[in-house]
């Protein structure tokens, strides 16, 4: 873009975008480390997500992006660019912040120019740009109104709009659907990615919803206590999680330790179970619920136990079912999702006895 | 993209927070400072001419001595005199005379306020206190002119017999208990306010099928609600009040004496500026035990600071 | 609260009326008495007012207490405004131990918890002691002005802190996120979004100033006599007269003024206040 006469010089190039963390770390003033020695890639365009329970460090990591914070220890390079002696306002690199932080002396169009202005994008120009940002996020109808008189909804696109009309190398977001009611939010949620998949920034989504960061990422990246617990495509991480942490954290399932029974075969507390997966360090057993299958009768197949239905609990699109195994009462009820599609070919009540299998190339191994 | 060397390693929370305390002091600094040299140093001083000796002139000379200690007991050329410890009584039953009246006047004009709609709260309020934004010595002259013996009032009083003939409501101890109530009214509705803005009524609703009558209603639900208003309330009124100058010369007259009226004399029409130091060290000492012990009050009931800083 | 009996409402009503009578009565008298000087004369006049407006020495005193109250309030205003900046935005929320958290908020708290007796004389001897030694800083507007500044500053502190204390800390992060270095950020956001705290501030600082009197009495000199002191010194003298009504009307009169004109600027700053809540 042309007229930037100060601020970040504009990267070209296919590293345009791309973030490196090597070895991030964060200390506050007498705790356990923030962020703990994080090594990370973020390729240019894509839209990524952390994803974590609050206290996890996800928040810190993004402040250290922005520049609010800088790292104890490790180095970040935005777009190939080393950051250490880079101060936020010299970053290419703009924040949709979780509280939208709108200036409240500044109307809405006076918000999305701030950042142009202090970049001494002369005024012709900032109209210019402001106007097709605001066309774009659908906001032109309140442009003058002040920060106050919005709604939440109205608020958060102004935020985002305030990012995305300096054209930043990255868009970081934190939280920033967090504080909308559901139905905006899964509006909104299309809308981010529709913008960004349009605009082809990168961003970076903290959030600690598992859903949100299943519908938007290209790729997420788990965390928990200042680690990353995993990085890939959301399908990867969702059907193979590397560990407890990560299979809990996206969704529900059955876990088990094992004690490797040597080959194709595990022991675990409900019995030996045939897997295709090989065994390296793992100690655990994770199968996703709505991977078990249930039958009225026994099919003549590997994995597949008796049990009896101790719950049944309706929730629209499908039933979660609790399974009381026969042959290992001591060990937890096996936790099963039912789809109720038009596929479906019958519901179970409490009290009836089913068998459920649990197919070998279904059967997950994970760390502990 | 090169290997892994860590850009830096030393733990910097130490550096951050010198950095923090360094920008707070640049920026707040001159302020801090001012306050310091205008303020913290002269008053160490004033305090430090307690422990000198007087001299002919009135200024404090070496060498070090108690004196003016002794002369605080009322030890005094002619004898033993109770007279200060007549003062002092006398400012801090003044002083929790008028803290009560200002409470007493106070709590009904802010349920008054709190119960009236919320766009018209705020003018009330404001012109609750408009009154303590003037002059304190207009305020305190005001009295004069209603207190006087000439006035309607004291003519009344008269014919009553509350006060004798040809005296009149002022000078006296009447006169100055009406004066620092007068005047600190509004340091008490302030906080008071505050308190009950915040008021949580579903505790009263809740509170409504247990207690039978409204006063153990009252007591029960709103007022403890209100006790850190009450108690930063008492402290805002009880320590002007008890250091007061200005009502106690215009109102008091030389009957009704307090420690302020006692205090500035040393320092005015008859030196003797030990003497003064070490009384003005008696009344801080007075303040900071009151100060100290409702703090203690407010946080041991959980209320928290309710300060800002 | 509606849910209050009527009874009691009415209680409240009928409490609180004499109340706002008690407050008001004293300073209307005042006005009354101005305009009809003696009850044994009835009829109404400004013949007070005349004597003012010829009396050079009071016009000297309100000379003098305009100049004292817009001159310390502009310094006091100054200092205030940076301490209150400096307290909101470097201080961590814990407090930040001795020197960040304690020290700083002891200092800002000593002028306005001490009695105003002990401030003015410790003032007056810390004068009188600089005077002798250097020559400097003897007794007058100069050594008042700085007395005033000493008690304006921390409330008008307290004022720009709650301003900046109600605000949504990610707001400065969101300025350097869009490119501004401290210095703009100070310039386009901190003293637009303070401004009305600003104003408000001054305002109360005059308000403080007008209103202050024995702090000015004891670092006054024999050429500063100021307006309060120059009533005083007329109660001490003739006890009262339709001059020191008239002046006194004055003064309310102008104290109202400002007040009015306080609470609408900070009734305009709660206005704009309220965006920063999620």
């Amino acid at each position: 873009m042309t007229g930037i006469a100060q601020g970040p010089q504009p990267q070209a190039g296919p590293n345009r975008g791309s973030i490196s963390l090597q070895g991030v770390t964060r200390i506050f003033a007498g705790t356990i480390p923030a962020v703990d020695g994080i090594d990370l890639e973020i390729k240019a365009g894509e839209f990524f997500t952390l994803l974590g329970p609050s206290g996890c460090g996800k928040t810190t990591l993004l402040r250290m992006i922005a520049g609010f914070e800088v790292p104890d220890a490790g180095r970040i390079l935005i777009s190939g660019r080393e950051m250490q002696d880079v101060p936020a306002h010299k970053r290419a690199v703009n924040t949709v912040f979780q509280s939208y932080a709108l200036f409240p002396h500044l109307n809405v169009q006076q918000n999305i120019g701030f950042g142009l202005r202090m970049q001494g994008v002369k005024a012709p120009e900032r109209k210019t740009r402001v106007d097709a940002i605001m066309e774009l996020l659908q906001i032109g109808p309140f442009a003058t109104r002040n920060a106050a008189q919005l709604s939440g909804g109205q608020r958060q696109r102004v935020a985002l709009a305030r990012a995305l009309v300096n054209e930043p190398e990255v868009v970081l977001l934190d939280e920033p659907l967090s504080a909308l009611d559901a139905k905006l939010r899964n509006e909104l949620q299309i809308e981010l990615l529709r913008m960004q998949k349009r605009l082809g920034m990168t961003f970076i989504f903290v959030t600690h919803d598992q859903h949100e960061a299943l519908v938007m990422s290209d790729r997420i990246g788990v965390m928990s206590k200042g680690r990353v617990q995993q990085v890939g495509p959301v399908l990867d991480v969702y059907e193979k999680p590397r560990n407890v942490f990560v299979a809990e954290f996206l969704g529900l399932s059955n876990i088990w330790p094992i004690n490797p029974g040597g080959g194709a075969q595990v022991d675990t507390p409900i019995g030996p179970l045939q897997i295709t997966a090989s065994v390296g360090a793992e100690r655990m057993a994770m199968i996703r619920p709505e991977k078990i299958w249930m039958w009225p009768t026994r099919p003549e197949r590997p994995n597949v136990f008796a049990g009896q239905v101790s719950e049944a609990i309706y929730m629209g699109a499908s039933t979660q079912y609790r399974v009381a195994l026969t042959d290992a009462p001591a060990a937890p009820p096996i936790l099963v999702l039912d789809t109720n599609n038009v596929a479906a070919e019958r519901s179970w009540q409490a009290g009836e006895m089913v068998f459920v299998e649990l197919k070998p190339d279904n059967v997950m191994m994970i760390e502990g | 993209m090169s290997g892994l060397t860590p850009a830096i390693k030393k733990p910097r929370v130490n550096a951050e927070r010198l950095a923090t305390a360094l920008r707070l002091w640049i920026a707040a600094g001159p302020g801090l400072f001012w306050i310091i040299l205008f303020l913290l140093i002269p008053s160490a001083m004033l305090l430090a001419i307690a422990f000198l000796t007087n001299s002919d002139f009135g200024s404090p000379v070496l060498p070090l001595s108690l004196g003016s200690f002794s002369e605080v007991a009322g030890y005094g050329i002619l004898g033993w005199s109770g007279a200060n410890f007549v003062t002092l009584a006398r400012s801090l039953v003044q002083t929790g005379a008028a803290t009560s009246m200002t409470i007493l006047l106070a709590y009904p004009l802010v349920f008054f306020i709190i119960t009236r709609p919320a766009n018209l709260r705020p003018v009330l309020l404001l012109f609750a206190i408009l009154p303590s934004w003037t002059n304190q010595v207009v305020r305190t002259y005001a009295w004069m002119q209603l207190l006087n013996p000439e006035a309607p009032l004291s003519h009344i009083a008269q014919k009553l017999g509350i006060i004798p003939e040809h005296l009149g409501l002022m000078p006296g101890d009447f006169a100055v208990l009406i004066g620092l109530t007068y005047n600190y009214l509004p340091y008490m509705v302030v906080p008071l306010y505050a308190a009950a803005e915040k008021l949580d009524w579903t505790l009263v609703e809740a509170g409504r099928d247990l207690y039978a009558s409204g006063t153990k209603l009252f007591f029960n639900t709103v007022f403890p609600q209100t006790l850190p208003g009450l108690l930063s309330g008492i402290i805002l009124v009880g320590i002007p009040a008890f250091g007061d100058y200005v009502v106690p010369q215009l109102l008091g007259g030389d009957r009704a004496m307090m420690l302020g009226s006692l205090i500035a004399g040393q320092f005015t029409f008859s030196p003797n500026w030990p003497y003064g130091a070490a009384l003005t060290l008696i009344m801080l000492a007075f303040t900071c035990l009151g100060l100290v012990t409702f703090r203690r009050l407010t946080q041991r009931m959980g209320a928290g600071e309710g300060a800002m800083l | 609260m509606s849910n209050i009996p009527r009874g009691v409402r009415n209680g409240l009503l009928g409490v609180s009326l004499p109340v706002y009578l008690l407050l008001y009565a004293p300073l209307a008298i005042i006005a009354v008495f101005s305009f009809a000087p003696s009850l044994h004369h009835p009829g109404l006049n400004v013949a007070a007012y005349g004597l003012l407006a010829n009396d050079p020495q009071v016009l000297a005193a309100i000379r003098r207490s305009l100049v004292l109250a817009l001159c310390s309030a502009a310094l006091g205003t100054m200092l205030g405004t940076l301490m209150g900046f400096g307290l909101s935005r470097f201080r961590p929320a814990k407090g930040g131990g001795f020197w960040v958290g304690t020290l700083p908020s002891l200092i800002i708290y000593l002028p306005i918890i001490m009695p105003s007796l002990v401030f003015g004389i410790s003032e007056m001897i810390f004068f009188n002691y600089v005077h002798q030694y250097t020559g400097l800083l003897s007794a007058g507007l100069l050594t008042m002005g700085i007395a005033h500044v000493t008690f304006q500053a921390p409330y008008v502190a307290l004022v720009v802190y709650a301003r900046l204390a109600g605000l949504d800390a990610n707001l400065f992060e969101a300025s350097h996120d869009l490119y501004a270095n401290g210095l703009k950020s100070f310039l386009y956001l901190t003293i637009p979004v303070v401004r009305p705290a600003l104003i408000g501030g001054f305002l109360l600082a005059i308000t403080l100033s007008i209103d202050d009197f024995t702090i000015s009495f004891f670092t006054a000199g024999p050429g500063s006599v100021t307006l309060p002191i120059y009533i005083y010194g007329e109660i001490a003298r003739k006890g009262s007269s339709p001059e020191i009504n008239a002046i006194g009307t004055l003064m309310i009169a102008t104290v109202i003024g400002v007040a009015l004109l306080y609470y609408v600027v900070t009734r305009q700053q709660g206005r704009i206040g309220q965006t920063s809540a999620a």
